[in-house]
């Protein structure tokens, strides 16, 4: 991976004017490492072929058809919408794409762009999604009413998601980009993840237009939202946009200043080709469609291309844009953004960040992302027993579209045979097996979610366990050491809250870093949290004890030693490994608890009496029992209705095929949904 | 002896037709492969055993049991006989025949007709039947109009089904269920045997029984009835404590309660029966054991024990929730329960079905045809009815029902041809209603129908349950095995397959979470 080091050593010494904090923001999540590799890539080879190379329609005979050729790199800008969770990002995409005619206005649904499912019913975004618009402009004052005489620009937007989990989807997003609006809610002003999103963008040197946005809502605050911006990013009040996404108000400032403020895609078309490859999804149809920003050079369909980290060859079927459906071009030229299909048997052929060029060329790879990293791993199990084929089949198929999800097979004894995925984040992982079940029908049980830890044993061997299960309880080396993954958390909220915030923070055993006011109301906090104590319920907290007004967002940091122990349920005596945990010494009584009263209260009477035990090695910390269930007949079998007493009987049946039987003990799949919510 | 060939018969062209013997292929262990089927209703499928008598004029006995009487095939074919409609050939062969076939129970021929008589003076707070309530002000209930009409339809029902040839066996068992049959008048009860008998023919000997409600009827209605061919009565007593009856809603106090015990015995029914429900609102266990004490007194034959159902849309169903006060707990009920059992048990009376009680002899023969999985007739509001393999549920209103009977006059409705019985779903019914008896479940004649890998793998998940003294597994002299004796069976450590018999549910233990038990079965059958 040498692109990686040289980009790491680009960070360093790239130059950040305004805050020195910012330079170790997001170790492992900045995806775009240094400078944007889309300007001026040093060495390159000339290839020959001269630009307006014409497609005489080799493929598309249709009239409508888009000419690319018609769209230098001058008349191009891409640009990403980031902002905090809900502060409009997709609404404002769907107002830019109405007002360029590139959907119809009140056709579709809104957030047009959140397309998947869980998206729809969450009304978050996950993916981050891109849309080809034409948009025409004169520069600077000319005759607006002649339009035959302003020119045409092809503007590529990528809306992304907000939430922290996904932030790997709006670093891949920049790295298309030159630009980005910086989209806040005028009521809510900046928020953690306001933050985040900004350095990325100033991380990778793009222009950042800040868009100040819900400004019909009774409660916007514009100015003081100007104030905060240019207290903590130094961004002139001057330069913001103030919209309504929902009214319309402002938004016809936003493509102008789009055209005008951001520059041109850098690369150079007479270049050999290279191409960024963004993000890759199967579909049914077509296959493997990967989306692709091309840097320097040209690409048209049946170009035999290669994959500089793989060295495969293909041959590219099908090029087009996001108009915004898939739209063949036959074309893409530098600086555009689009997709290819090109054959690949599967997405796992398709690395993200992997650098395409013409077969036989020979290009430096541009600089590519830092893989993401998971933070949070569960076991994933078929809730019915058999199943694991189906499962299989189906985790195959959604990490084809998402390839942020790590999966190595495992077994448990409880539950039999099953998967160890790597998430970037509880909401993540929620939204993972939402997308399975959804999209592709699968049952899953999933065990409590872990982070990694480091052991050291006495005869100085390290291992990382991801699965607590794997980590003996009563092991022959003894521990000498152990080591847990910690974060850097932001936290802004409205100063009547700073007490209890703190408090809670000491609880999570999280260290302040950092404390200060962004304006007469808002604190902003930093703090070094135990990944652990953040990964389950934390933000939940922190919502519901400062009214939901809290923001949060984190990066990864190194690892702490501490004192983790590993806690087993037992049930009926037995310990259960897919229900290990580990904890921290301190708080293993209480975890210890919490998880068998929520065992007890989930797990119905059976035919024997169950007991549930919570230990630590041999030490038993916590114990409860279900006693014997005492009847269960219907004494009433009468006239012969047999139709009716059997309905009955199968839905008992039912009910149990549901459960996960472990040992003699029949587990419903909520008690180990309720498992993972005890932190 | 003559037997008909039968080129009709798809499988049997299929399968080759040996004279007078059709060869059948023997299921598979896989039981979904199993689709039983009646191709014609114009056949009669007989099951004979060789050592029965014949006991009416018109055909052989179409039982199952005992098993030991039965005449066992080479494991690889089951062979099926089938007959002609040529009755006096086949009363002449019968006995002498050793060519006897096992013959699945839902294929013989019903000889039992439930017959549902749907009038209530009003609804109990617990009940959920299809019923029509009179209202208490109707004293004039011999002419009421709507008793008279729906005997009317009652028969129409009985007219229109089929199949009607005089050659099916005769009727051994009739069931007037409620409703309160003991509100309809004697003449009208009447006609309705007697169109029962011109239809299916009704044995001399057949079990005729009635469900009666305390207050419906005095000695001169008993006696008619009785006159009647009524043999058999089911006296609706429900507990012995005023206060309960009142909670329950009950159209009758104690006094009629003890009038209407008076009444049966001093016209000298032989064979009558009394309902309890246990686990009643604000019911102590001081109470259930004196209702349990006074039913012993009165030496009924028989003794019906319901646990109570909290039914949805009831009364109670508003009000209450199973195991919540004013209910007892689910250890109180499941008390009551063991308790009727071992009192009853005392008192020398037999446990035989979860929630039937008798004196030796006393089995109610017709319930016994359901738990049997044999067929049977059904007919009147909202009953069921499993003819020919296929169970039926008529309309549970009124209105709908009329015009079921008006399709089934003429013609829109009847006989299925060609119905696909699931064999999983046969199963499922088998162990079901056979787990309900002290009998419980023949392994060998399920193993013949259903493959031995299924009794296998039933056994298998019940063998925690034999080790918990839930299920017992019997030999074949009806010895209970010990639960290592169980497994080492079971493991093939002892090749002795034979010793596996039957499974039963314990008494109190088992039958107590008889779903339990039975769902556990059902997730083998069909996971
Ligand atoms: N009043 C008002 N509401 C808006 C405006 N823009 C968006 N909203 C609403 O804000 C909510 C969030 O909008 P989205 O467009 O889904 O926000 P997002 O930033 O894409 O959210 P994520 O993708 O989950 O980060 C929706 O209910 C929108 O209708 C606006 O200008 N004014
Ligand atoms: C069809 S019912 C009523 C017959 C008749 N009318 C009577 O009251 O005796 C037959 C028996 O079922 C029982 N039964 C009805 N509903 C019940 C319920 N919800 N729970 C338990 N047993 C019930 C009663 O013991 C009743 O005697
Ligand atoms: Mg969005």
């Amino acid at each position: 991976m040498g692109y990686l080091s040289r980009a790491q050593k680009a960070l360093k010494s790239s130059n950040f004017l305004y805050f020195s904090q910012t330079s170790s923001k997001f170790s492992w999540l900045s995806a775009l490492l240094g400078s944007n590799p889309l300007y001026g890539s040093p060495n390159c080879r000339h290839f020959g072929l001269s630009q307006p190379f014409c497609s005489h329609s080799r493929q598309n005979s249709k009239e409508n058809v888009i000419d690319l050729n018609q769209y230098p790199p001058e008349l191009i800008r891409n640009f990403s919408i980031i902002a905090h969770v809900d502060h409009g990002k997709s609404t404002l995409a769907d107002r830019l794409l109405e007002l360029t005619g590139t959907i119809k206005k009140g056709h579709g649904q809104p957030q047009y762009l959140d397309k998947l499912q869980v998206e729809r019913e969450r009304g978050i975004t996950v993916k981050a999604q891109t849309a080809t618009m034409f948009h025409k402009h004169n520069f600077h004052g000319a005759d607006k009413n002649d339009t035959h005489e302003q020119p045409s620009f092809l503007l590529n937007l990528i809306d992304t998601p907000g939430h922290v989990d996904f932030s790997y989807e709006v670093s891949r997003s920049l790295a298309a980009c030159q630009g980005a609006l910086l989209v806040v809610d005028a009521a809510q002003g900046v928020q953690a993840q306001t933050v985040a999103n900004f350095y990325l963008a100033f991380e990778s040197n793009l222009t950042i237009i800040p868009v100040i946005n819900k400004i019909d809502q009774p409660t916007a605050d514009p100015d003081r939202v100007k104030a905060q911006l240019k207290l903590m990013f130094d961004l002139d009040p001057k330069d913001a946009l103030l919209t309504s996404a929902k009214t319309g108000q402002g938004l016809e400032q936003v493509l102008p200043s789009v055209i005008e403020r951001i520059p041109p895609p850098p690369g150079n078309s007479s270049s050999p080709l290279r191409m960024l490859l963004l993000d890759s999804y199967y579909d049914e149809y077509k296959g493997v469609i990967c989306h692709v920003a091309v840097v320097d050079g040209v690409l048209r369909k049946g170009d035999k291309i290669s994959s500089a980290a793989t060295g495969q060859t293909y041959e590219i079927l099908d090029v087009g844009i996001m108009h915004p459906e898939l739209t063949s071009t036959g074309i893409l030229l530098t600086g555009q953004v689009g997709y290819v299909v090109s054959g690949m048997r599967s997405t796992k052929e398709a690395r993200v960040g992997d650098t395409l060029h013409h077969n036989r060329s020979v290009v430096e790879p541009l600089p590519g992302f830092k893989p993401a990293k998971h933070m949070v791993f569960s076991g994933l199990y078929p809730a019915d027993g058999s199943d694991f084929e189906a499962l299989n089949h189906a985790i195959e198929r959604l990490t084809c579209n998402d390839a942020s999800v790590s999966v190595a097979k495992e077994s448990s004894t409880a539950l039999g045979l099953g998967f160890r995925c790597g998430f970037l984040g509880l909401l993540h992982m929620d939204v993972f097996h939402q997308r399975l079940e959804q999209e592709h029908g699968a049952h899953v049980i999933s065990t409590i979610p872990t982070v990694p830890y480091i052991y050291e044993y006495s005869d100085g061997s390290k291992v990382q366990v991801q699965n607590p299960a794997a980590l003996p309880s009563n092991p022959k080396k003894r521990v000498t050491a152990c080591w847990e993954p910690t974060v850097l958390a932001t936290i802004i909220i409205p100063s009547e809250y700073v007490g209890p915030v703190i408090t809670l923070c000491s609880e999570r055993r999280g260290q302040q870093l950092e404390y200060s006011f962004i304006d007469s109301q808002r604190v902003f906090m930093k703090y070094r949290l135990p990944l652990r104590e953040i990964v389950v319920d934390f933000y939940n907290e922190l919502k519901s004890m400062t009214s939901g007004y809290a923001s949060f967002d984190y990066e990864d940091s190194e690892y702490q030693q501490s004192d983790m122990v590993k806690l087993d349920i037992l049930l009926n005596g037995q310990p259960v490994d897919a229900m290990a945990t580990i904890v921290h010494n301190l708080k293993a009584q209480r975890v210890g608890r919490e998880l068998v009263e929520k065992l007890k209260k989930f797990i119905d009477r059976q035919m024997f009496e169950i007991t549930i035990q919570a230990a630590i090695g041999s030490k038993i910390i916590a114990r409860e029992t279900i006693s014997a269930m005492r009847k269960n007949v219907l004494a009433k079998c009468y006239g012969g209705d047999v139709t009716r007493k059997k309905k009955l009987l199968e839905k008992q049946k039912e009910g149990k095929k549901r459960m996960k039987r472990v040992g003699s003990v029949d587990i419903p799949q909520e008690a180990f949904h309720e498992l993972l919510k005890v932190s | 002896m003559r037997v008909a060939k039968l080129n009709i018969l798809p499988w049997a062209k299929l399968n080759g037709c040996h004279d007078d013997v059709l060869l059948y292929p023997r299921p598979t262990s896989r039981s979904d492969n199993i689709r039983p089927f009646i191709r014609s209703p114009n056949y009669i499928l007989h099951y004979q055993s060789i050592n029965k008598m014949l006991k009416s004029t018109f055909a052989p006995i179409f039982s199952a049991f005992p098993a030991k009487h039965r005449t066992r095939q080479p494991s690889s074919t089951a062979v099926f006989r089938v007959f002609a409609h040529t009755p006096e050939s086949v009363q002449q062969n019968a006995s002498a025949n050793s060519h006897t076939s096992i013959l699945p129970p839902y294929l013989f021929h019903p000889t039992s007709a439930y017959v549902h008589l749907p009038f209530c003076r009003k609804r109990c707070h617990y009940c959920d039947f299809p019923i029509v309530a009179l209202g208490s002000s109707s004293t004039q209930i011999d002419d009421d109009p709507r008793i008279v009409n729906y005997m009317q339809l009652l028969s129409r029902e009985i007219n229109a089904t089929r199949p009607g040839t005089t050659t099916n066996p005769p009727l051994e068992t009739v069931f007037f269920g409620g409703g309160t049959p003991s509100l309809v008048p004697p003449s009208l009860v009447s006609s309705i045997l007697e169109t029962l008998r011109l239809k299916f023919g009704l044995c001399l000997d057949a079990e005729i029984s009635m469900e009666m409600d305390p207050g419906t009827f005095d000695a001169k209605k008993m006696k008619e009835l009785m006159d009647l061919g009524v043999n058999r009565v089911s006296l609706g007593v429900q507990a012995f404590q005023e206060e309960l009856l009142k909670a329950c809603g009950r159209a009758h106090g104690l006094k009629e309660v003890y009038e209407a015990i008076e009444t049966v015995k001093s016209c000298g029914v032989e064979n009558w029966s009394m309902d309890l429900i246990s686990s009643l609102p604000h019911q102590t266990p001081e109470m259930w054991e004196e209702s349990l004490r006074l039913t012993i007194e009165q030496q009924p034959q028989h003794v019906s024990v319901y646990d109570l159902q909290v039914e949805q849309g009831t009364k109670f169903g508003v009000l209450y929730t199973p195991g919540e006060f004013p209910l007892p707990s689910e250890t109180q009920s499941a008390d009551f329960y063991k308790m009727a059992s071992r009192t009853l048990s005392d008192a020398g009376y037999n446990h035989y079905e979860i929630s039937s009680y008798c004196k030796s002899g006393f089995e109610c023969k017709h319930n016994f045809t359901y738990w049997k999985n044999e067929p049977f007739y059904a007919f009147g509001l909202g009953s069921a009815s499993y003819v020919g393999g296929l169970r039926f549920t008529r309309p549970k209103k009124m209105r709908e029902y009329m015009g079921y009977v008006e399709n089934l006059e003429n013609g829109s409705v009847g006989c299925n041809e060609n119905i696909h019985i699931d064999g999983k779903d046969m199963a499922m019914d088998v162990v079901m209603l056979s787990l309900r008896t002290a009998r419980g479940l023949d392994l060998r004649s399920f193993a013949e129908a259903y493959g031995d890998s299924l009794v296998h793998s039933l056994c298998e998940s019940y063998r925690p349950y034999v080790e918990s003294g839930h299920v017992v597994c019997l030999n074949e002299q009806r010895r209970a095995l010990a639960a290592d004796e169980f497994n080492s069976v079971l493991f093939k450590e002892d090749k002795d397959q034979a010793k596996m018999a039957y499974i039963w549910l314990s008494d109190p233990d088992g039958f107590l979470l008889s779903n339990e038990m039975i769902s556990l079965a059902f997730r083998v059958i069909s996971p």
